[in-house]
């Protein structure tokens, strides 16, 4: 029945997609929950503050999706990139 | 005289990839237009642009869409031109009636009915058939609903108690990058099916040796350019039903969504499964609706979806066939002349019928009430709905 079904690129499809496809958007939800609580924190005195430490780890999140997301581009593109540019990166194939 | 042929055959090749373009904007956009992330003109732009960058990025010829799926040693021009028309037309009818179809389906079918009215049913390689593409159609919209499903879940179990206003302003960003990321991945799987097609009536025609493993480039341009020019025209019947219709999206589930289909698309291709866009991105919405607590999912509407989708196939390739039928019985460039102005005539009527009742960047986002024709056309002209996907009450 294997050959009906290709079970082997299915299942690599799903746990690689959990992984990217809802790991990262929760990750980035994390990030804009901790930045949100960070921006305005309002103190006694009533007057909104920002709160460094959530901000500085909301940040760092952004960036690790940002370059997640990057790296994932260019590794679709490097073979493109290898052909026209002469940069090999990613285990791009040398024509 | 087959030189003309092959101009025809390469015409109408580039006329599916821009039907593919507008058919599929909604796939990546719908969301992002519907939670009002971007503006609809704006949406339609970024996706064209993505789409045209995706079409240069993968360079794996996509000859797959016919090898492995019918005898390439029986593929004749007229073959893959009638294959072409019979893609082209049932885009343009599921797109009237605002019907999110795989166009990679579409094509496929028109390929397969030419086939087998050309040498009957042994010139199709139905295993091939039920393995990469039957099978991916049942799968792949299950695979990306779950996806979505527990990224949605996720995201909002990770901001539960902050005040919405609070986190909008981020989760639109990554709305905008996520749905970029979408058009990206439509750009780098869809131009390369029509990139794959023309590389096949080349090779069929002797134009290009068969040992050749890249299309040439003005293959490649042509196909980006059109895949960009119809996607930035912007399907706005499909971008309304994907957008309004199948559920009520907010930024963080819209975020969700594209994120699940462009994983699954893009790792989709790397692992080779062949898949239509749209199935993954239509399950990717609908999971964004089921992980939503609360959230209400127009199950009526997936279904009668998930009934196009089943007819899709056979529809296409009887298009395909009746042409194959035409073509061949006049034979030549005439045959291919009538069979062009064939086409011609029924887009311009298909085209005419849409103008009844028009979706377009200014009613796109209407609310929906009970069927595809946003309110105030209904209220201005007294259409009719402009569909058969009209909501049960």
């Amino acid at each position: 029945m294997s050959a009906w079904i290709n079970y082997h690129a299915v299942w690599k499809i799903l746990v690689f997609g959990l992984v990217v496809g809802a790991g990262l958007p929760t990750l980035f939800a994390v990030g804009v929950r901790l930045n949100a609580e960070g921006a305005s924190v309002t103190g006694d005195t009533g007057v909104a503050h920002r709160n460094r430490v959530p901000v500085a780890i909301s940040s760092a999140i952004f960036a690790v999706v940002l370059i997640a997301v990057t790296t994932a581009v260019l590794y679709v593109a490097r073979d493109f990139l290898g052909q026209y540019t002469g940069v090999y990166i990613l285990g791009a194939k040398h024509n | 005289m087959l030189e003309g042929l092959l101009v025809a055959t390469i015409v109408v090749a580039v006329a599916f990839d821009f039907t593919n373009g507008f058919h599929d904007t909604g796939n990546a956009m719908a969301t992002s237009i519907a939670t009002g992330a971007l503006k609809p003109k704006v949406a339609v732009a970024l996706s064209a642009v993505m789409n045209l960058i995706g079409a240069f990025l993968s360079t794996a010829v996509a000859a797959t869409i016919a090898k492995g799926l019918v005898d390439s040693h029986l593929v004749t021009l007229e073959l893959v031109f009638a294959g072409l028309v019979g893609g082209i037309v049932w885009n343009l009818v599921t797109w009237l009636l605002g019907i999110p179809s795989s166009s990679s389906h579409a094509l496929i079918g028109g390929i397969v009915g030419a086939m087998i009215a050309a040498v009957g049913a042994h010139g199709v390689i139905w295993k091939g058939l039920v393995s990469n593409v039957i099978a991916p159609a049942v799968l792949s919209p299950l695979i990306a609903g779950l996806v979505a499903t527990i990224g949605t879940w996720l995201v909002y179990r990770a901001v539960r108690g902050v005040p919405e206003k609070r986190t909008n302003t981020g989760f639109r960003y990554g709305q905008i990058g996520s749905a970029s990321l979408v058009s990206l991945a439509h750009g780098t799987n869809d131009a390369q099916k029509t990139m794959g097609v023309i590389f096949l009536a080349l090779i069929s025609y002797g134009a290009v040796s068969s040992t050749e493993t890249m299309p040439p480039l003005w293959v490649i341009v042509s196909c980006a350019a059109a895949i960009a020019a119809g996607t930035y025209i912007g399907g706005w019947r499909v971008i309304r039903t994907l957008g309004k219709g199948l559920v009520d999206i907010q930024s963080p589930q819209g975020m969700a969504a594209e994120c699940s289909s462009a994983a699954i698309i893009l790792l989709s291709s790397h692992f080779g499964y062949s898949l239509s866009t749209t199935h993954v991105a239509t399950g990717s919405i609908l999971g964004s609706g089921v992980g939503k607590p609360g959230a209400k999912v127009r199950w009526g509407l997936a279904g009668r979806m998930a009934a196009a989708w089943l007819i899709t196939l056979p529809s296409a390739a009887l298009v395909g066939a009746i042409t194959y039928f035409i073509v061949h019985a006049v034979g030549g460039y005439d045959g291919a002349t009538i069979g062009f102005a064939l086409l011609v005539a029924l887009s311009a009527a298909i085209w005419l019928r849409s103008r009844r009742a028009p979706v377009d960047s200014t009613n796109v986002n209407e609310e929906w009430e009970g069927g595809l024709t946003p309110p105030s056309v209904k209220g201005a002209t007294g259409a009719e709905p402009a569909s058969t996907l009209v909501d049960a009450p």
